[in-house]
């Protein structure tokens, strides 16, 4: 048989690796499409009535956080992703990206800046 | 020829089976000719006390269950040892051989009776025989407790009765062996219920507690019990335990509420429920009516959600078109994937000794049980729990680790019933005024065994320990106990006797003095960690009843002083330093001995903002929370705890930053606006409704001053934040000089 010998009868073997599953993490979270999106957004969509439609105001809230959400990591419902987010916010890398945000809108470091 | 799967299979060795059928068969049977009478076999005595063998040095020797359930096939406790009983009952229990048979018969139930529970030695065998075994069990209860007018568990009580005449000084092992068995046996027919997960064979109402409570009135336990327990610290030394196991088993789930109230109560109680049950199905059809789709199924609608970066969803149904925060909803609802939770092992040793699930009576049991626990309350409540007590302080011999959960979770309950039968008694002074004005309002004396200085050193070693060994079970019932005893402290400030109001004044300086109990009960609000909705329950209301009443306490006496664990590191340094160079090494040790002592423990002026103000941080917020996540099954006490509880955080401490976070936003808006809210007709639900509108208030404000909080929602709040996010400038600090 000369098949035999070119190997054709061999067997190849193909590992498949399985693709990486996607996941959020801190990588996710900080990408532009994480919590950098989430502070531009907020500035720009978020209007509030205040007093008198506290219920319209939250659900407004709780909209454009899901939908945010929802464009993040399109995989979790929102109770999910809201508590991976929350656990995420105990690392170090994070505190520290948090205590950034914060001194950002602090007035006596506007007075520096201006 | 083939043989179906299994069919070959020997559960029981054959031989052992043979064995032990021929010992049943020889014991006694029916006879031919007078069909409905049970005839001794000639060897009665011997083959009873063969079978025993049987069991003793093969079941448990070999730790097997084969001998056990080779009986259960053979129908020994319902087709010989029952009838045989009967025998001995008819006979007017005058022969001496027939008393001896008795007592075999005894020796025999109580092993067969003996609850399974899963433990940690199992083996192949213990595993193949413990259904088998739990199901025929159940059986034999219902033989005892429901067999024509038989009375059974009076006959066994007259098996002991002798026994209990000798005064306990004359009493031989023999006696005390008769009485242990006597116990043990009707201990054993309280634990034993039907299993859930076995197949229901319909008739689980002859098994049931309610049951199991009316054969004990009619019967004459309760009595028996009654007479024990009141007895316990001088004729009845040995059997406080299998007493209180009893007790435990009798009254663990039983609502108290329910069981005080009289039948027309009881009965508008339950029309009441149903009411709301019929309300609440209602409620849930008018709101799937309000979303339903008001055209046929293949209607065919969808929309677009458009959004940012020109984008757009997708999402189908007619009941989209409306209303944006359903759209929503509804993409949310479509997602498949779920986030990965870690499995917990459930418990399992906990079978027998669960005391969360709630258990229904009917109402003759209820009237029978109430009857008993007012009678106990009366001459036993006292005796039995310091004796009790003291055995398991001791760690007597016949103590086994579960007594002291049992232990506390029967003294919280009976506390609970002392103060639901005094509501009672009240209500019905005011319903009929005149007759009874005279009458000399009853002290707290009752009660007073469990309100000692050593219960309570006890109760708080134990709640350490097992606080911090983890045992969850052990600490839920402490923790109901201790409830239990600050709420008829609580009471007692109220009696009009001067006698109790200084006991109490006594007591309440006593729980609230020492500042490691202030910890204690913030360290376990802390820590939880899913353990189950009953601990939930116990440290929410612990700690809710410890803060209200320590609150008031403290406001009635201004200047009050607490002992507390200062750490004096510096001086201890300085006390190390200078030791060496004192000469007299021995006497300066002591001496330093006893200032070490002082100076460990100080009292200090007690401030109950600054404890307020511990409990108020992110952990307990959790727990609070996670308690509140139950809010359809609550009721409208629980439903307060937690309410009052997020109200102290946000307007009483001022911070009402920790509740600002997504999912909490989320859980109270749900709450309030559904899908799934909590009844609206309820009064509980204005005052959630304003609590949740006030705190959206002012998250909302807050947002608008302080842009970074849309970050921070996300999150649980760091500590260095914290001042800034809630007052907007950083803590004041005084410079230093």
């Amino acid at each position: 048989d000369s098949g035999l010998s070119l190997g054709l009868d061999e067997e190849v073997k193909v590992t498949r690796k399985r693709l990486p599953v996607a996941k959020l993490d801190e990588a996710r979270l900080l990408s532009q499409t994480g919590i950098p999106r989430l502070r531009r957004t907020a500035k720009q969509n978020l209007k509030f009535k205040g007093k008198g439609h506290e219920f319209s105001d939250a659900a407004r809230l709780l909209q454009f956080y899901q939908l945010w959400l929802d464009d993040l990591f399109p995989r979790a419902k929102f109770a999910d992703g809201l508590t991976i987010i929350e656990k995420l916010g105990h690392n170090k890398r994070l505190q520290v990206m948090r205590r950034e945000w914060i001194e950002d809108e602090k007035p006596s470091a506007q007075v520096d800046n201006t | 020829d083939s043989v179906a799967f299994g069919q070959g299979v020997q559960v029981v060795d054959p031989d052992v089976r043979a064995h032990v059928y021929s010992l049943v068969t020889a014991l006694g049977g029916f006879n031919g000719e007078d069909a409905d009478r049970y005839v001794l076999g000639d060897d009665a005595l011997a083959c009873l006390r063969d079978i025993r063998r049987w069991l003793k040095l093969y079941d448990e020797k070999y730790h097997r269950m084969d001998v056990a359930r080779c009986l259960g096939e053979a129908n020994l406790v319902n087709g010989d040892l029952l009838p045989i009983f009967s025998l001995w009952w008819s006979s007017s229990q005058k022969s001496k051989y027939m008393s001896r048979i008795a007592l075999a018969c005894l020796e025999l139930l109580v092993p067969l009776t003996w609850p399974v529970e899963v433990h940690g030695e199992m083996t192949v065998n213990h595993h193949r025989h413990f259904p088998y075994l739990q199901h025929i069990q159940v059986s034999y209860k219902r033989g005892l407790l429901s067999r024509g007018n038989l009375n059974f568990l009076r006959t066994i009580i007259r098996i002991g009765l002798p026994s209990m005449a000798v005064p306990r000084s004359e009493r031989t092992t023999r006696d005390d062996g008769i009485l242990k068995l006597v116990l043990y046996l009707l201990r054993n027919i309280v634990v034993i219920t039907p299993n859930a997960r076995l197949a229901a064979e319909g008739d689980e109402e002859e098994t049931s507690r309610s049951a199991t409570i009316n054969a004990f009135q009619a019967q004459d336990v309760f009595a028996l019990i009654l007479t024990m327990c009141s007895n316990v610290g001088d004729d009845f030394n040995m059997q406080d335990v299998v007493l209180l196991e009893i007790l435990f088993h009798l009254v663990k789930g039983v609502n108290v509420e329910k069981l005080f109230m009289d039948d027309a109560q009881r009965s508008a109680k339950h029309t009441d429920e149903l009411d709301t049950l019929l309300k609440q199905e209602s409620s849930l059809r008018r709101e799937y009516a309000k979303n339903a789709p008001t055209r046929h199924g293949r209607f065919g609608t969808m929309i677009w959600v458009k959004r940012d970066d020109a984008k757009v969803s997708t999402v189908s149904g007619q009941d989209v078109l409306k209303d944006r925060q359903a759209t929503l909803q509804k993409m949310d609802e479509s997602k498949k994937w779920n986030r990965p939770q870690r499995l917990r092992a459930r418990e399992n040793s906990a079978l027998n000794n669960d005391f969360s699930t709630p258990a229904q009576l009917n109402s003759t049991a209820s009237r029978n049980l109430r009857m008993f626990v007012e009678e106990f309350l009366d001459s036993s409540f006292n005796p039995l729990f310091t004796h009790v007590r003291k055995a398991l302080e001791r760690e007597a011999d016949r103590v086994v680790p579960i007594n002291s959960r049992q232990f506390f979770y029967t003294v919280a309950w009976f506390l609970e019933a002392e103060r639901a039968r005094r509501a009672r008694q009240q209500e019905i002074q005011l319903q009929d005024e005149k007759p009874i004005k005279e009458m000399e309002p009853d002290g707290f004396g009752l009660v007073a065994g469990v309100l000692d200085q050593e219960t309570f050193v006890f109760l708080n070693r134990s709640m350490q320990n097992s606080f911090d060994q983890k045992d969850w079970e052990d600490l839920n019932a402490e923790m109901r106990c201790f409830t239990q005893i600050l709420l008829t402290v609580q009471e007692m400030t109220q009696s009009p006797l001067d006698e109790d109001l200084e006991i109490a004044e006594n007591i309440q300086n006593r729980i609230f003095y020492e500042e490691t109990t202030h910890d204690r009960v913030l360290a376990i609000i802390r820590e939880y960690k899913d353990q189950g909705f009953g601990y939930l329950d116990a440290c929410t209301e612990l700690s809710h009843v410890f803060l209200r009443m320590l609150e008031r306490y403290s406001k009635e006496n201004v200047d009050m002083q607490v002992r507390s664990r200062r750490r004096t590191r510096r001086k201890n340094i300085e006390a190390q330093t200078s030791a060496p160079e004192d000469n007299n090494e021995g006497h300066a040790s002591d001496d330093e001995d006893i200032i070490e002592a002082e100076r460990v423990c100080r009292e200090r002026k007690f401030d109950f903002k600054r404890l307020a103000a511990k409990f108020c941080n992110q952990k307990c917020v959790d727990t609070f929370v996670a308690f509140t996540k139950f809010f359809r099954e609550l009721n409208s006490g629980q439903l307060k705890r937690a309410h009052r509880y997020f109200y102290r955080i946000a307007f009483k401490q001022e911070m009402s930053v920790l509740l600002f976070r997504v999912d909490i936003l989320n859980l109270f808006y749900r709450m309030i606006k559904g899908p799934g809210a909590m009844d609206s007709s309820k009064p509980i639900f204005k005052e959630w409704e304003e609590l949740s509108r006030q705190i959206i208030r002012r998250m909302i404000k807050k947002i608008d001053q302080r842009p970074a909080l849309i970050t921070e929602l996300l999150f649980s709040k760091m500590n260095s934040t914290l001042f800034y996010l809630e007052y907007g400038h950083e803590k004041q600090t005084l410079p230093s000089v």
